[in-house]
């Protein structure tokens, strides 16, 4: 009796004492850096609870009600976490150390992150500092020349998506040779509906391992898309964005003026040429400088293109509460083009984003973004007619104003000069619009659930794009000549509808015991693509404006016209990852995935990867090194799938048909003779690379080198007799390269710190395959490409000129000269064969128009509150079809670039690579030859920008943190091809949009 | 209990995963949208055979513009026009050839590719009549028999061209590398013949302009007429002139009176048509279309009677040998419909003294109004690829817009048949005087008597000028070389042929000798 009293006495004060333990205090303090200076914004956390606060301006923060023996644990962004115990404390104040160990950061991977230290791929991250430099609409131009092995070709229309290549060309399919975007896990082939200030990272995944989760996408590389989120535990934070300015034409192609063009005309032997000139002379007077000339000299490219505006506003909210982050961001973005006609992109984005910790098991999620963008479209052919106008055409015609049938406006039409065509690009400019629509909604919601807590994980994510792309396109009639008019008024329409969906489910367990960390990953994805296409044409609406632009007010439909698609596809994955590493020192990663596709005849594929590391310096031999911080050396093989190949047909199909009978009409079917029957192009990678960190962490070099074959490449099998091609599974296809990247990071005192950084790529691509064909022929007859097994993929095959025949004798000497009654200012080829005569059998490889190398530059200070950074850019080693100097195969009463018209040869002795005005015009001269395939080399300053912050540190009270700055984005380009710019996605250059310069200024404002 | 709860969570949750995944992957199944599968094709209903059969029409009809000239323009009675503009068109024309020129490779193509049409649309008929009853089968044999004869008017033209070429026999053109030897052109005409013995037994015994399912479609005369054209480049005069004979004696067909109008709107499907390819505007200024490119054909440069009416591009030129051949002849209504004279082009004719005064008829206004005047290009054009403005349907300006392009008539038939029997073959009703009479008579043109081998080639001459390049391979069969060399061109036999399309000889060694 007495001993249970006394134990309970003892229990009784026991518990006293607990329960006394356990009293809730206040925890008040002041956290700094290592340098005394206070950290605003770094958070402290009741560790095992949700329960903490952030810092205020001066690193003060109260913890009330905390129990009197928990841990804190103390956070910030570059800094090390500190774990104190409170021990009934209720002052703490502390200092937190800088992590230098930029390893430790996160990347995003396929369906998870990982820190950059465990890496066994090859993967680069671009942050949204980065991305804030460029004014670019498109977020992909803002990384040009960043990332090593990523070459982005800039279509330059406004609006327009960049051509985006990951280590070189792997698929001969066009338009298959693109990445994979995933937007927050919702897949994507472009991504022009984003605004750039709305994204947190983007993370390149560019080998097989890397991209292998992705499966069936991934061959050409993945890029991870993140949009920006709040944090917890934060004040909300409005930033505003704003910039203007203007965009410049670059690099503008000078054609010959009216002197060089008649010297041309005169020299070519052609007498209507010469009388067409005879007859710009009686029509429009004769030049008072020179009076063997017409008094018109015109500069087509300087009268069809002008400058246009950019500008850009941007406004996000971001923050968080203990539960709860947030972000909402709205955007408006115009930027006009070039051409003087109706040719401007404007976009305007909502989005919102949440996350929501529900109950310490179940969190959830949702984002929405939308977007509303409209874009005129120039017509591009008047970038190809302003080319071969010629300049002794004036734009108007001030005899045709007299003319009671010509309407709306007296253009100037060359036929009135003899000429064939009509010439004068302003009638496609002016009687044309091309209006696109494009709606977005991209709506993604999930769901996490703690199984285990710290250990085992459930996701669901539901991604939702639709989006829905009207185009109008409007011709207006207009009479300038009975052969340069057009009749009817001319309405298409044309909508599309695009609604993807992917439902991904993923179980993801971690585990560490000794030294062992382990994370493994298990998933599905389904996917459900639906496209819906729908056309009609109509002629003749009235023509009162815009709002008479409808099918239903035209009075003729055409029938020809109406066109109704659609496709349905899905997919289906099973996915799984291993992610292992011991004492973080020996690292193995590998993934498998299943993939299931209604699109090919093969319905399954199989993707595997395995990679390996090593971090040299976690090894006891390796410690105090005195050179590497950090050295880690990696491997890895994996296959991967491209299903951006078009689904094959797996049967004889049929077109309907219209013809004639009678004067009556009548519809039949046009059976195929064959058909595709495909299966999927599968990707073989190999990858080692190379992670180092030196000088204490402010060197960091990667670099990489890979082997990737594309095999069962589908590939155009001309038909044999007859036009087109059958593709098939035929073609094997290599890149190789190398790609280094070094970064040097320093921060030379607390006012000034710099960094350099530049990255190298080379690609070799190589045809190793054509399903036994020695050759495979593409591209036109007339501008062969050849893709010959052991070199580049449809290489220019052609003729090599040695010389040009310079006087007559040189002529008699030569037997092919006189075989072919060939003159002086004729090309010399070079006998190849060696059999004493020139056919095409003396063709070779003249160019690829994939470039061998690629380089970019950058550099960058920070001084107070200056900051300047500028990138350069620039390739090498790919070729250029100057397609449009090539037309004169097809007809050759058209102006001339200045180049030619200056260097023609004209006599003995004035040239030996340039034809002579007579000869551009044989056929001989005009097979294709390396006189026609150019250099494509070029080097581009891609972007100064220099800032000035105002109120950096916060110091001031009351008054925002304001930046300001200019930039000057593709100031100068340097290169000697003869075209507007030398970034020719395909290497045919025929009519591409030029590339301008945008100068601007713009303010960020942080509140 | 809190563990337990989850479990179960988990349990369900995975379980769930399952039943969507079985679920979903019965999609994977599904095909292709919007592609009509031949192989889901309903052979059960037979009249569906009739599209099949159109499609070989549409393929027949639609010919790229460089196709006719390329095959015509090396006669003596075209030049290639177009000064400054195509330069190896006109070197082909003075028989300098470059066979990496594209309208070669374009012609060998585009002409193949109806051909192997053809085969596809045979293969797609002979199923339907597998489920078709004896009518079924009956009019599937005939619409076979029809894609044979068009079939066969396009080996025709590419062996005329070429000479030694393929002949598919299936739509399968992979089985020609498997060829050993290159057919003949002897082989290749022959072939035709056969075929259209063939075909005959299952044509329709009627006018084509008398059809009412396929109007101006292929019947039993257009069979005869090539086989008589065949034959005829074969030299075996007797066959020629039984199948001429036997259109002739049919009397389904007679010379349309107005040879000016016979290439016109009113000429349309006329009952002197025999094949033509058929173009329509519907009656309507605008919309639905179907053409031919006339433009090239067209002067330059006119003043048309109905404004706004399109002009051309002024290539092929009717030679100056044979205008003044015409001119020689007293020709009248033929050299007005052949020839759109410019003021340029008349003072040209004029420098030759002989030439001095000419016919009221020689102006550069058409007696329908157009006012053709000089261009750079070239001299003259040719006037029966010409429509008149006032034909053109009111909202339409293109070149021709409307009108067909004839390949075989009746006035061809009995000049064929009048050589035939000069060169030594028995006749079947009609004589050689009387087959070529009727075509003089037409034209105003006097009667002869006792015609002679020369004389029914210049009749031929005379009537088929600018069509087709029946003149060049006229002289090419007789072997009149020393008719090729005119106007300062050598010819010389070797010449007959054009050489091979470098991407054909690229792709089937065995063209490369």
């Amino acid at each position: 009796m007495k001993i249970r009293s006394v134990l309970l006495l003892i229990s009784f004060m026991l518990f006293q004492v607990a329960l006394f333990s356990q009293n809730n205090i206040t925890v008040a303090g002041t956290v700094s850096d290592s340098e005394g200076q206070p950290l605003p914004g770094a958070n402290v956390i009741l560790k095992g609870t949700t329960t903490g606060v952030q810092t205020d301006f001066d690193g003060n923060y109260i913890l009330t009600n905390v129990s009197d023996n928990g841990i804190l644990i103390f956070s910030y962004i570059g800094f090390s976490p500190k774990e104190i115990d409170i021990n009934g404390q209720t002052t703490i104040n502390l200092t937190l150390q800088e992590d230098t160990n930029v390893l430790d950061e996160v990347v995003v991977v396929g369906y998870g992150e990982l820190k950059v230290k465990d890496l066994t791929s090859s993967i680069v991250t671009v942050d949204s500092e980065v991305l804030d430099l460029a004014p670019v609409g498109q977020a992909m131009q803002a990384i040009q020349g960043r990332v090593a092995g990523v070459q982005i070709v800039n279509n330059g229309g406004p609006g327009q998506s960049p051509t985006v290549r990951v280590r070189g060309i792997g698929s001969y399919s066009a338009g298959a040779s693109g990445p994979l975007f995933v937007v927050d896990g919702a897949f994507f082939d472009d991504i022009d509906f984003l605004n750039p200030s709305d994204i947190e990272s983007i993370s390149i995944l560019k080998d097989a391992s890397a991209s292998a989760i992705y499966g069936v996408r991934a061959a050409n590389g993945v890029v991870l898309i993140e949009t920006k989120s709040g944090s917890h535990n934060q004040k909300p934070q409005i930033t505003y964005d704003g910039y203007t300015g203007y965009q410049v034409p670059q690099n503008v192609l000078a054609m010959a003026n009216a002197e060089q063009f008649t010297t041309l005309a005169l020299e070519s032997g052609s007498d209507p040429d010469a009388q067409f000139i005879l007859n710009a002379m009686q029509r429009y007077g004769r030049s008072r400088v020179n009076p063997n000339i017409p008094d018109v000299n015109t500069d087509w490219y300087d009268e069809v293109m002008r400058v246009a505006l950019i500008q850009n506003h941007s406004m996000g909210i971001t923050g968080g509460s203990e539960d709860a982050t947030y972000a909402i961001g709205v955007n408006y973005f115009e930027q006009g083009g070039l051409l003087k006609m109706k040719n401007e992109y404007e976009r305007f984005n909502l989005r919102s984003k949440i996350d929501f910790k529900v109950n310490d098991w179940l969190k959830v999620g949702g984002n929405v973004v939308l977007s509303n963008a409209t874009r005129y479209d120039a017509e591009n052919s008047a970038w190809r007619l302003a080319y071969f106008a010629v300049p002794i055409l004036p734009v108007f015609d001030p005899q045709l104003a007299d003319n009671p049938d010509v309407f709306p406006t007296n253009y100037a039409n060359a036929q009135d000069l003899g000429y064939r065509g009509g010439q004068n690009p302003f009638p496609t400019m002016d009687f044309s619009e091309n209006r696109e629509e494009i709606r977005n909604v991209l709506a993604n919601f999930y769901a996490e659930v703690d199984l285990i807590p710290e250990k085992l994980k459930f996701k669901t994510a539901y991604n939702h794009n639709f989006e829905s792309v009207n185009r109008r396109e409007v011709r207006l009639p207009y009479f300038i000549g009975d052969n340069f008019q057009r009749v009817d008024a001319n309405l298409l329409k044309r909508n599309i509808t695009i609604s993807n969906q992917i439902w991904d489910n993923t179980l993801t367990y971690t585990e560490s015991f000794d030294k062992h960390n382990l994370t493994a990953l298990a998933g599905t994805s389904f996917r459900d693509e639906a496209f819906d296409l729908l056309q009609a044409r109509g002629l003749n609406f009235p023509l009162t404006g815009e709002e008479s632009y409808f099918i239903n007010l035209a009075q003729t439909i055409v029938q020809e016209d109406t066109f109704d698609g659609g496709a349905r596809e899905f997919g289906f994955s099973y996915f799984g990852r291993l992610n292992y590493n011991y004492d973080n020192r020996y690292l193995l990663y590998g993934t498998f995935r299943a993939d299931g596709t209604n699109k090919y005849q093969e319905k399954w594929g199989y993707f595997p990867t395995i990679g390996v590391g090593w971090v040299l310096t976690g090894e006891s031999f390796m410690e105090n090194n005195g050179i590497f911080d950090f050295l880690k050396l990696r491997g890895s093989w994996g296959e991967l799938g491209n299903d951006r190949v078009p689904s094959s047909e797996g049967s004889i199909t049929s077109e309907v048909v219209t013809t004639a009978l009678g004067d009556i009409f009548f519809s039949g079917l046009n059976t195929s003779s064959d058909f595709t029957a495909l299966k999927w192009e599968v990707t073989e990678e190999i990858n080692a690379g190379l992670t180092a960190r030196l000088l204490n962490n402010n060197l960091s070099i990667e670099a990489d080198y890979y082997v990737r074959d594309t095999k069962d490449a589908v590939i155009p099998v001309l038909r044999p007799l007859i036009p087109g091609a059958t593709r098939q599974n035929v073609g094997e296809i290599r890149n190789t390269g190398l790609e280094i990247a070094i970064n040097w990071d320093k921060r030379v005192s607390e006012d000034f710190s710099y960094s350099v950084g530049g990255n190298f790529t080379t690609l070799d691509n190589e045809v190793l395959g054509l399903g036994g064909a020695e050759f495979l022929d593409a591209g036109s007859a007339e501008f062969r490409q050849r893709s010959i097994v052991g070199e580049s993929i449809f290489a220019f095959f052609g003729r090599e000129v040695i010389g040009v025949y310079q006087n007559d004798a040189q002529i008699q000497a030569d037997p092919v000269a006189v075989a072919n009654d060939l003159a002086p200012g004729d090309f010399i080829y070079r006998d190849i064969n060696g059999d004493g005569d020139i056919t095409d059998d003396d063709r070779t490889v003249l160019g690829s128009f994939l470039p061998s190398y690629s380089f970019g530059i950058n550099i960058g200070f920070n001084y107070k509150n200056w900051d300047f950074s500028a990138s350069g850019t620039g390739q090498g080693g790919n070729s250029i079809l100057n397609r449009k100097r090539g037309e004169v195969i097809f007809t050759n009463d058209t102006n001339w670039d200045r180049d030619f018209a200056i260097n023609r040869w004209h006599g003995e002795g004035t040239t030996n690579s340039y034809p002579s005005s007579a000869g551009i015009r044989k056929g001989w001269n005009q097979r294709l030859n390396n006189f026609f395939v150019e250099d494509g080399d070029f080097f581009r300053i891609q972007n100064i920008t220099l800032g000035y912050t105002i109120n950096k540190d916060g110091q001031l009270k009351g008054i925002p943190q304001v930046r300001i700055y200019a930039t000057a984005e593709k100031p100068l380009t340097l290169f000697n091809y003869n075209g507007f710019n030398p970034e020719v996605a395909d290497g045919i250059d025929n009519q591409t949009y030029p590339i301008p310069a945008v100068y601007t200024i713009g303010v960020n404002v942080k509140i | 209990m809190k563990k337990l709860f989850k479990r179960t969570k988990a349990t369900t949750l995975i379980a769930g995963l399952l039943i969507v995944g079985i679920g979903c992957s019965d999609k994977l199944e599904e095909p292709e949208l919007n592609n009509n599968f031949a192989g889901g094709t309903d052979f059960t209903k037979t009249e569906d055979m009739e599209l099949s059969i159109i499609g070989v029409y549409e393929a027949f009809q639609s010919r790229g513009w460089e196709q006719p000239l390329l095959i015509s323009v090396r006669g003596d009675d075209v030049n290639a026009g177009g000064l400054g503009d195509q330069q190896d068109f006109a070197e082909t024309d003075l028989f300098n050839y470059n066979k990496d020129y594209w309208m070669y490779n374009s012609l060998w193509e585009n002409v193949y590719v109806d051909v192997i049409t053809s085969h596809t649309a045979m293969d797609q008929i002979m199923r339907y009549q597998e489920l078709a009853d004896d009518a079924g089968k009956a009019l599937g044999d005939q619409y076979i028999a029809e894609a044979k004869v068009l079939r066969a008017i396009m080996l025709f033209h590419i062996s005329q061209v070429w000479g030694e070429v393929f002949i598919p026999t299936s739509s399968d053109t992979a089985e020609l590398f498997d060829v050993e030897t290159v057919p003949t052109q002897e082989e290749v005409m022959q072939h035709i013949s056969n075929q259209m013995d063939e075909a005959i037994p299952f044509l329709l015994d009627t006018h084509p302009n008398k059809r009412e399912d396929l109007p101006g479609g292929v019947t039993l005369y257009t069979a005869l007429a090539i086989k008589a054209l065949a034959n005829q480049e074969l030299g075996n005069y007797q066959a020629v002139a039984d199948a001429a004979g036997q259109i002739i004696n049919s009397n389904e067909f007679s010379l349309f009176p107005d040879f000016y109008e016979l290439f016109k709107i009113p000429g349309k499907l006329s009952d002197e048509s025999i094949l033509d390819m058929q173009y329509s505007d519907f009656g309507q200024g605008e919309g639905d279309r179907e053409a031919h490119l006339y433009a090239p054909y067209g002067p330059q440069g006119w003043t048309p009677a109905v404004d706004g009416a399109a002009s051309g591009w002024g290539f092929y030129e009717p030679s100056m040998k044979f205008i003044k051949f015409m001119l020689d002849r007293g020709e009248t209504v033929r050299l007005e419909t052949s020839v759109l004279f410019t003021d340029r082009g008349i003072a040209e004719i004029q420098t030759d003294p002989n030439y001095a005064t000419l016919p009221a008829f020689v102006s550069n206004t058409t007696r329908d109004g157009d006012i053709i005047n000089d261009y750079a290009r070239a001299l003259f054009a040719s006037g029966k690829h010409y429509l008149p403005s006032n034909q053109l349907i009111s909202g339409r300006t293109s070149y021709g817009s409307n009108k067909n392009y004839n390949i075989i008539r009746y006035a061809e038939i009995l000049l064929v048949y009048a050589e035939a029997l000069t060169q030594g073959a028995s006749a079947s009703g009609m004589t050689a005087d009387q087959a070529v009479n009727l075509v003089r008579q037409r034209v105003g043109m006097s009667a002869l008597s006792g015609v002679t081998l020369d004389q029914v080639i210049d009749e031929k001459f005379a009537e088929l000028g600018m069509e087709w390049g029946k003149r060049y391979y006229d002289m090419i069969r007789l072997g009149r070389v020393n008719e090729l060399s005119y106007d300062g061109r050598t010819f010389t036999e070797d010449k007959s042929f054009l050489p091979y399309p470098q991407a054909q000889v690229d792709q089937f060694p065995i063209l490369d000798k």
